[in-house]
């Protein structure tokens, strides 16, 4: 067996036992006494091949900065008739706004989420903390010293997430800024045809 | 036990705005005050017949949306829009302004909430499993130490574990007798104030017992007071209680 194949499986053997744990890139390096370098590189030909096999049902996944052995997408359905009972619904759109808000803005203060939605989010906040989707962290200085509230890597994990960089970028409306250029556009031009007939007057 | 329905599920008085404003097809940067002010109050009251919990968040949105509207109606000051020497420009501030960036922030963020929940679901698809239990293998040693933990991981460590604990808990739970009732705790303290020498410090009753114990405690000493078996005194503002057997005993 040559080195690249046996790195490849000394890691699928770590990432078997680790489960949804995970292992960073450097815990493998380490585990592994290889660089992380080789470590990547031995990732990806894992990741290629599990994704090439048709006669495998795992592949490899990068969550929470942590990379973990999942079960295929495709499968997903046959993988549900292992369970009894159906995952509840995954949480309210009240929730998801908060969630949204309090993972873009963090850390956020309760009062700048309500600000935003225009509406009181103590029971979602309670209940996405409940969840472990989000933490408190650290108080903000100002008066009354309010709860700051971030995200947590269980809330990466869950969202399929590998940091807070993969979020989507949040869809600027860029209509506005269009409007206010056209606006001074035909300002400077309503400007310039005044200069231009007072020049003509001298 | 009340029901409360809602109505189309707005998630709030923007949600409610921005719906209008969609379904009104109206431009955002151009809102009709009037039209969509009605539109807003006619809703209201139909929400009002189902007792919304928020609506009083939805009626000083409609106090804003009013003041607005009323503020447009007000004549536009005509004057020159330039100063004397030709430079300065003070356009008249649209009085819709703010409305307008709070219903485009919140867009934002309900947008990136669906966004959200569709990486969620993306997610959902692939199952994956506990770390194995490796105990009988020997330990595995925690945590790399060349990686600074702080309180957060201390915090997310916990949760973790109530997590798994809600997930294993049994879906049965047993109710555990109070240790003492009331009578034997009544007991118990006058045997403490007796060995004491007939008095005892308030605080030194409370020194050991869970939130439970310690509320019958309290009641004990509130019946033996009202039996007049003990007498609480306190010597000054901010003393501390003393109680003490009552001279006499039980007569009066």
């Amino acid at each position: 067996m040559n080195d690249s194949k046996r790195l490849a499986a000394v890691l699928e053997s770590f990432l078997f036992v680790a489960g949804e744990e995970g292992l960073t890139l450097k815990q493998l390096a380490a585990l592994s006494v290889c660089t992380e370098g080789e470590v990547t590189e031995a990732l990806d030909g894992l990741l290629a091949a599990y994704e090439s096999r048709e006669d495998s049902g795992i592949t490899l996944r990068q969550y929470g900065g942590g990379f973990q052995l999942v079960t295929k997408a495709e499968f997903a359905e046959d993988m549900k008739r292992l369970f009894e009972n159906p995952p509840a619904k995954l949480m309210t759109q009240a929730a998801l706004e908060v969630l949204a808000i309090i993972a873009y803005k963090q850390p956020v203060t309760r009062v700048e989420v309500d600000e935003i939605r225009g509406v009181k989010s103590e029971r979602a906040i309670q209940t996405l903390a409940s969840k472990g989707f989000i933490t408190e962290k650290g108080r903000l200085e100002a008066s009354g010293r309010p709860i700051l509230y971030a995200t947590t890597p269980y809330f990466l994990d869950r969202f399929g997430l590998n940091s807070l960089e993969d979020l989507p970028p949040l869809l600027l409306e860029n209509e506005e800024e269009e409007d206010t250029d056209l606006f001074l556009t035909k300002f400077q031009d309503m400007l310039e045809a005044q200069d231009e007939e007072g020049g003509s007057d001298a | 036990m009340s029901y409360n329905v809602k109505l189309e599920a707005f998630e709030g008085p923007l949600d409610l705005l921005l719906h209008l404003i969609n379904r009104l097809e109206i431009d955002i940067y151009d809102i009709p005050m009037a039209e969509l002010t009605n539109q807003y109050i006619e809703h209201l009251h139909t929400m009002r017949v189902l007792q919304l919990d928020e609506l009083s968040e939805y009626l000083v949105l409609a106090a804003t949306l009013i003041e607005i509207k009323s503020k447009m109606l007000l004549p536009v000051h005509e004057g020159d829009v330039f100063d004397d020497d030709g430079t300065d420009f003070e356009p008249e501030e649209d009085p819709r302004e703010e409305l307008i960036a709070r219903i485009l922030e919140y867009k934002q963020y309900k947008e990136a909430a669906v966004q959200l929940k569709e990486s969620a679901e993306e997610r959902a698809v692939h199952f994956t499993k506990q770390p194995s239990d490796m105990e009988n293998y020997g330990s595995i040693p925690q945590a790399d130490p060349a990686e600074e933990l702080d309180v957060f991981d201390l915090v997310s460590a916990f949760q973790k574990m109530l997590h798994r604990r809600r997930l294993k808990a049994p879906l049965s739970a047993s109710i555990t007798n109070n240790e003492r009732s009331v009578g034997e705790k009544m007991d118990e303290i006058m045997g403490v104030i007796v060995r004491k020498g007939g008095h005892c410090v308030f605080d030194e009753l409370f020194e050991e017992g869970d939130t439970g114990g310690l509320v019958v405690t309290f009641l004990s000493i509130l019946e033996l007071m009202k039996r007049r078996d003990v007498v609480v005194r306190q010597q000054g503002n901010f003393d501390r209680l003393l109680i003490s057997l009552a001279i006499g005993g039980t007569e009066g």
